[in-house]
């Protein structure tokens, strides 16, 4: 993914609830937080799960399985829980009301 | 009442004549054998869960036993040693099937509660429940639920665990004289895993720990030994008690000219066939003298392990009781990290001679499981240890009971009977 992809419409996200997606096979969960959206990996390096299903709080997911924490605006995992690896990081932008993500911070 | 079975085991009360004598409700009173379990394994022992090369790198594991509890040893990422219980700390499933390998973090099969390797809880699925339903009190502290940790001990190349805090530490525990031997063992070079071997015993665990104590049945009952000059009675000898019966060793200085010589007490051995040989010499022989001192012997550590090397065969005897009227016998056979081709050779070949199989260790298994019915159908009989005397002093001998005396001076001490 070198190339802006459309992923959601912007309006699809809200405020506090993790919103799930996929692009060519890749899951991407989007997070709305303080106004602004945020796009990470959404598959937990710990165990196969979707980040997506966990608990949504402040900056971060917790994964529903195992607890281990991640970073919606950087992907980076969180010391404390059994995952040691971070999730994929995307680059968001709004446009016309469309979600557009490109690998990347 | 005359029936001992309906008896508690605190009204047991010892025969007299002390320890030349051992009443057969020992060996199958549910009530003793959960008395030992408690006193023993589960009070104020070190007991042997495993050697260091069978967790060999960061993220390791090898699942062991203290008593009849399942434990796992661990080796965390930073190479820390730790021993956990291999019971999930959610509801109590097993939580460990795998016999050994590598992992990051341990999951239980049931509800998927993950710990990391020094055994604290990491994570549970659905903590906060499914779309705002279900799930975990807010209050649930993930750090008060972890797995039960034992105490360790590692000393060389070996682990050992407990449940107390009050055990003096394991240097301690073991004494100097277990500590030499052990050592000379498993502290001067780095381990090396050659395997294991598995067999349940349908014995009640003492009359093993009874039977690796008793070099009088040697000669007679493994007839390998004294057919080919291995061990024998006109051998130099020597059965030793520690810290009044808890531990004890023996040993022999190996004399290669011991075939051809014939005493009185070889002569009166029935099973000594002067006519037949061992074709391949080097089963029975140390080809390598690697501790430089021609030595030979076992030691045992109360109350999991027997250490035995025989020529350049080394291998601990884990005993790990099932039950009153059963236990399993887990035999680990090791060398050196360092080893070349020719002594890793003679230790897998010599390694016929022990283990369930073992040309001088197989007759033991038999003769314990046919016993077991015998001593339990007859509580109130008892077993006659007059052997070497009555006392339980160290003897040179190999005719002796001083050995299983002492053993049972420590026991009956320790048990309050
Ligand atoms: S019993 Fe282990 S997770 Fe439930
Ligand atoms: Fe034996």
């Amino acid at each position: 993914m070198s190339d802006w992809v459309r992923i959601a419409d912007a309006s699809e996200i809200a405020d506090d609830e993790p919103f799930a997606s996929e692009w060519n096979g890749e899951a991407i969960a989007l997070y709305r937080h303080e106004g602004e959206i945020f796009a990470i990996g959404d598959i937990c390096t710990h165990e196969h799960v979707r980040l997506s299903d966990g608990w949504f709080e402040g900056d971060r997911i917790e994964c529903p399985l195992h607890q281990s924490c991640f970073e919606i605006r950087t992907g980076k995992v969180i010391e404390g829980g059994p995952a040691s690896e971070d999730v994929a990081s995307y680059q968001v932008k709004v446009e016309d009301g469309a979600v557009f993500v490109k690998r990347g911070i | 009442m005359s029936d001992t079975t309906l008896r508690n085991a605190t009204d047991r009360v010892w025969p007299e004549d002390g320890v030349t004598r051992v009443p057969a409700w020992i060996y199958s009173d549910p009530e003793i054998y959960a008395k030992e379990l408690k006193v023993f394994h589960y009070g104020k022992t070190w007991n042997f869960v495993g050697l260091d090369c069978e967790v060999p790198e960061p993220n390791s594991f090898k699942r062991s036993w203290v008593g009849e509890r399942p434990v796992i040893i661990t080796r965390d990422a930073e190479g820390e040693i730790h021993v956990v219980e291999n019971r999930c700390a959610h509801r109590g499933s097993l939580l460990c099937w795998k016999n050994r390998g590598q992992a990051k973090d341990i999951t239980c099969p049931y509800h998927h509660w993950t710990y990391n390797l020094s055994g604290d809880l990491m994570g549970l699925p659905f903590l906060r429940g499914v779309q705002g339903k279900g799930g975990m009190p807010r209050d649930f502290d993930k750090s008060k639920n972890g797995l039960t940790k034992l105490r360790v001990a590692v000393r060389g190349g070996s682990i050992w665990a407990t449940y107390s805090d009050e055990v003096a530490p394991l240097e301690e525990y073991l004494g100097p004289e277990i500590l030499m031997r052990l050592d000379r063992l498993v502290s001067r070079r780095p381990l090396r895993l050659l395997g294991y071997s598995r067999q349940i015993v349908e014995s009640n665990w003492k009359l093993y720990w009874e039977n690796s104590r008793d070099p009088y049945h040697a000669t007679l009952m493994h007839p390998f030994l004294s057919t080919f000059g291995i061990l024998r009675t006109d051998g130099d000898y020597h059965s030793v008690p520690l810290q009044e019966g808890r531990h004890e060793y023996t040993y022999s200085q190996y004399d290669p000219e011991l075939k051809n010589k014939t005493s009185e007490a070889s002569k009166q051995i029935k099973s000594i066939h002067s006519d037949l040989e061992v074709k391949d010499k080097e089963v029975v022989s140390s080809v390598v003298d690697e501790f430089k001192d021609g030595m030979m012997g076992a030691f045992q550590v109360f109350p999991t392990i027997l250490v035995q090397q025989y020529f350049n065969c080394l291998v601990v005897r884990h005993v790990i009781p099932k039950g009153v009227g059963a236990h399993e016998l887990s035999w680990t056979y090791f060398g050196y990290a360092d080893d070349d081709e020719t002594i890793n050779r003679l230790r897998l070949k010599q390694s016929n001679l022990v283990g369930p199989a073992g040309f001088v260790s197989l007759e033991d298994s038999e003769v314990l499981s046919l016993m077991q019915p015998v001593v339990e159908s007859c509580p109130d009989s008892v077993q006659v240890l007059e052997m070497g005397g009555h006392g339980t002093e160290a003897q040179s001998t190999m005719m002796t009971e001083t050995l299983i005396r002492a053993f049972y001076d420590f026991y009956r001490r320790e048990m309050g009977l």
